[in-house]
């Protein structure tokens, strides 16, 4: 696999060269937005709010978290619909090979790459806004583990929607992109939220997920985590970890069933 | 045969048949032009809601004494409005005939007697249709769910002259812009690794114009970079127009005379550009291929 | 002039990049086509055969002004091809990428509309044309669907009518039918014939051999980038200098025997018993000429014929001679 990434680096070297230098300007857009709120403009953050945390160590935690949630959420769906455009998902079904296998591995080789952007934004950030606070490296490494599980999850589920619905399960994960990216507060403390959208953000574990990945990373500042005690989004991250995996393949299975019944598996 | 050689008329009926084209395969994306108009909304919201959370009480007056407004709300939304604007100008244009080549239509344009420039042409008309509908829609929808008024600072009540000239700023941007798309077009055309290439671009395009922030934050040689870049031109010229942050030589029309000597260059020089680089895919392995 | 082709000593050499290892590549010249001279004459079905790889498909796209040649000059239409592109692309019509040449999301009748545009067709004729073209291919009831909802066998059909908007003197057609059903395939063929009876030119690219020898009436075999063979398909036959049999089944005497060694042009012939019926084998230089001869000999010798067989040269033995291999063996070894 690795020998794979290398090969794919060395032949497309625009694309090695082009998400790094996305994921500076990225860091460096936000970065410089929240540099104009800034009295001092040496530290952002300098009179922060109590509850604001670090920044720097909000808006990299939960990037880091947005992008590897981006490869397994969204990823997953998006080549299921790639797939059925190109009509080789037929194919796929013609095969021995394991469902299961088949799904992960779509995303298991982007998720190497996308761990080496996110050092490189985390060596960046720091870089540009001085000290980027790294406590609880144990627990946020199994935060993490555990978010990706259950987006693993969702991912599988949102492909049986894919299966179902096809074309309009594009565009809604271009939306919901878009609407995670708020209700999950990757760029910004939830404490920021208006109160109608926060307690939406309190019914998705994702919001926990980050949450307590940042928090716990940044080591427990004042009012960090925000939505609840820690050992609270422990378990609840746990629970979405390992049940959603589950739930989201047997979705899988069941709209994998239905299409091959319907005779919809080749339908653009 | 009939008698079909191309007329002025025919050439603009290319045109509007390609922007045609083009809004009807959108209007048939599900959802496609919501889309539009949340993606930049979400994006402004981002830093909005980071600086209040530092900023907390004193986030306007911070704001105001780093960018010259307390209206911060509007300011990134202008920001990622015109940004849309831009967005739309890369993907629509420079990957336009990549888009062509992976839908298998390229050959098929370059079969046909048009000149690709009036397809060209339609594209943009299409582009600059869909990123002005975009841009002020998420405009005014981001500032009534964000509860801000989008005209505060420059414009005095019931004076549209502000706006005039906002519009003027971004009308004037858009040949340019255009003009810079077709550069970046030939590169995609050689390259072929269009999506890392255009992606690229996009942000390094938001981060030059200061999407959310003052390019007076950069050092001085990327502050200099930043001003040759028509978008970011276009992003003060409607802030200051709006919310009257200043223009870079105090007045709008000493901005807006800036803006149209890139009109002048960037169209031509991408044009050639793109042109001499089409002959030589051409040349050796022909349109199709990607 | 119109529906004229004229290519001659037409080069083509690309630049390939072979890699070698993870960071190095070299790069290589390849000679898609290498002197090539023709000529495709008004009102003609013109056959262009040729193994996968043999440069057909280079030099279609340089007669369409897709690719730029090497050397070489082409007229198309009586326009050269690097000096008046507009003209030549303005009087050919072109199916070249199959189904992939569509928008599919715009339906049958809105692609037609803006393909017609791009020919500089007004409004009024683009209309007409297009009605005409959905009319003729039967396309009615899809085009006002949305591309992406058709069938290949649809897309196909759509993208030959796509061909035929500009109404011009020279078709282009590569693999036309292909993923055609057998109907199809016949109706579409038919069209050809009909559209060639018109007085349009057409060169027509296949692997069906069958379908080359029914509609063509001059040929061009082409393999690694040379001209191996031109000319009408009975001449390229009869080049081959082979001899043609003849297997006859039925009750053969000795004396009808001796009466088909007579006829002129034959040069043996033998009779053999099979399962209880006799069987004359007759070795000719032009055996589907005089099979009426040999008919007539037989009966009025009082044989009687059962079952006539011959054997004939097609346009694969043609293709074989010329290239080493079958089109079909070349398929499967790619």
């Amino acid at each position: 696999m690795v020998r794979k990434e290398l090969i794919l680096i060395a032949r497309y070297p625009v694309n090695f060269v082009a998400s790094f230098g996305q994921v500076f300007l990225i860091v460096a857009i936000f970065t410089l937005g929240s540099k104009t709120f800034s009295v001092s403009q040496v530290s952002p953050g300098a009179g922060a709010q109590a509850g604001a945390g670090n920044p720097a160590g909000v808006v990299i935690y939960g990037f880091i978290l947005f992008m590897f949630l981006s490869d397994t959420l969204w990823t997953i769906g998006y080549n299921v619909r790639h797939e059925q455009v190109q009509g080789t998902l037929e194919q796929l079904y013609l095969s021995p090979a394991s469902k299961f296998a088949s799904l992960i591995s779509r995303v298991a080789n982007t998720l190497l790459w996308t761990g080496l952007l996110t050092l490189a934004a985390s060596a960046l950030m720091a870089a540009m806004i001085g000290r980027l606070p790294y406590e609880n490296p144990g627990l946020g490494a199994y935060l993490l583990v555990m978010n990706l599980a259950g987006t693993f999850g969702l991912g599988f589920a949102f492909a049986a929607l894919t299966l179902r619905i096809r074309e309009t399960a594009q565009t809604m994960a271009n939306l919901l992109q878009f609407v995670f990216l708020i209700l999950c507060a990757n760029f910004f403390p939830f404490s920021a939220l208006p109160a109608p959208v926060l307690a939406v953000s309190r019914l998705l574990p994702l919001a926990y997920g980050v949450d307590a990945f940042r928090s716990a990373l940044m080591g427990f500042p004042p009012g960090y985590p925000e939505l609840a005690p820690i050992e609270v989004e422990v378990i609840i991250v746990t629970v979405f970890g390992l049940l959603m995996p589950v739930i989201g393949y047997a979705l899988y299975r069941r709209a994998e069933d239905y299409a091959r019944s319907t005779g919809t598996l080749s339908s653009f | 045969m009939p008698d079909h050689s191309p007329t002025i008329r025919s050439r603009l009926a290319v045109v509007l048949a390609s922007t045609r084209m083009r809004l009807l395969t959108i209007s048939r994306y599900p959802g496609q032009l919501l889309l539009d108009i949340v993606i930049p909304i979400v994006f402004a919201a981002m830093p909005i809601l980071l600086g209040r959370a530092t900023a907390g009480a004193d986030a306007a007056a911070a704001f105001a004494a780093n960018t010259g407004t307390t209206n911060y709300v509007a300011y990134m939304l202008i920001g990622s409005s015109v940004f849309m604007i831009v967005s739309y100008a890369f993907w629509h244009m420079a990957y336009w005939l990549r888009w062509e080549q992976e839908t298998g239509t390229l050959e098929a344009l370059y079969l046909s007697p048009t000149h690709r420039i009036w397809v060209a042409a339609g594209t943009a008309l299409y582009s600059c249709l869909r990123g002005i509908f975009s841009a002020l829609a998420a405009f005014l929808v981001g500032s009534l769910i964000l509860r801000v008024q989008p005209f505060g600072g420059g414009a005095s009540a019931g004076s549209f002259a502000p706006l005039g000239v906002a519009f003027l700023f971004i009308l004037s941007g858009l040949i340019p812009l255009y003009g810079m798309t077709l550069l970046f077009g030939a590169l995609v055309l050689k390259v072929k690794e269009a999506n890392a290439l255009i992606n690229l671009m996009q942000w390094g395009i938001s981060f030059l114009m200061g999407i959310f922030f003052p390019i007076a934050f950069f050092p001085p040689l990327l502050r200099l970079a930043a001003l040759l870049f028509p978008p970011t031109w276009m992003t003060n010229g409607v802030r200051s127009a709006l919310l009257g942050v200043g223009f870079f030589f105090r007045e709008w029309y000493l901005d807006l005379a800036v803006l149209w000597a890139f009109m002048l260059v960037a169209p031509l020089l991408g044009y050639w550009v793109f042109a001499r680089t089409e002959v030589s895919v051409r040349r050796n392995e022909g349109v199709g291929q990607f | 002039m119109l529906g004229t082709v004229r290519v001659e000593g037409l080069s083509k050499t690309y630049t390939v990049r072979q890699r070698k290892g993870l960071f190095k590549s070299e790069k290589r010249a390849v000679e898609a086509l290498r002197g090539v001279t023709l000529d495709v004459q008004a009102g003609e079905i013109f056959g262009l055969l040729g193994p996968n790889g043999a440069g057909k498909t280079t030099l279609i796209k340089i007669l369409t002004t897709l690719l730029l040649p090497t050397s070489g000059d082409v007229w198309v239409n009586g326009y050269h091809v690097r000096k008046q592109e507009n003209q030549v692309r303005a009087t050919v019509g072109c199916m070249l990428m199959g189904e992939r040449g569509l928008y599919w999301k715009l339906t049958g009748r809105e692609n037609l509309d803006y393909f017609g545009a791009l020919y500089h067709l007004p409004p009024a004729a683009r209309k007409r044309r297009s009605m005409e073209i959905i009319d003729l291919l039967a396309l009615g009831d899809i085009a006002d669907r949305t591309v992406e909802t058709y069938s290949s066998g649809q897309k196909m059909k759509l993208a030959f009518g796509k061909a035929l908007i500009n109404d011009a003197p020279l078709l282009v057609l590569d693999e036309p039918t292909n993923t055609l059903d057998v109907p199809s395939a016949s109706e579409l063929r038919a069209i050809v014939r009909d559209l060639n009876a018109q007085g349009k030119t057409i060169i027509y690219t296949t692997h069906i051999m069958a379908e080359a020898e029914t509609l063509c009436d001059r040929v061009a075999i082409i393999d690694h980038g040379q001209l191996l063979a031109l000319g009408a398909i009975d001449e390229l036959k009869a080049s081959l200098g082979r001899e043609q049999v003849v297997r006859i089944e039925g009750v053969i005497s000795s004396r009808a025997l001796d009466a088909v060694r007579q006829v002129p042009g034959v040069r043996q012939a033998t009779r053999t018993s099979l399962e209880g019926t006799e069987l004359l084998t007759v070795v000719s230089a032009n055996g589907h000429t005089n099979l009426p001869l040999l008919i007539a000999a037989l009966s009025q010798a009082g044989a009687l014929i059962q079952k006539i067989s011959p054997e004939e040269v097609t346009l694969e033995d043609v293709f074989i001679a010329k290239t080493g291999r079958t089109l079909a063996e070349d398929t499967r070894a790619r």
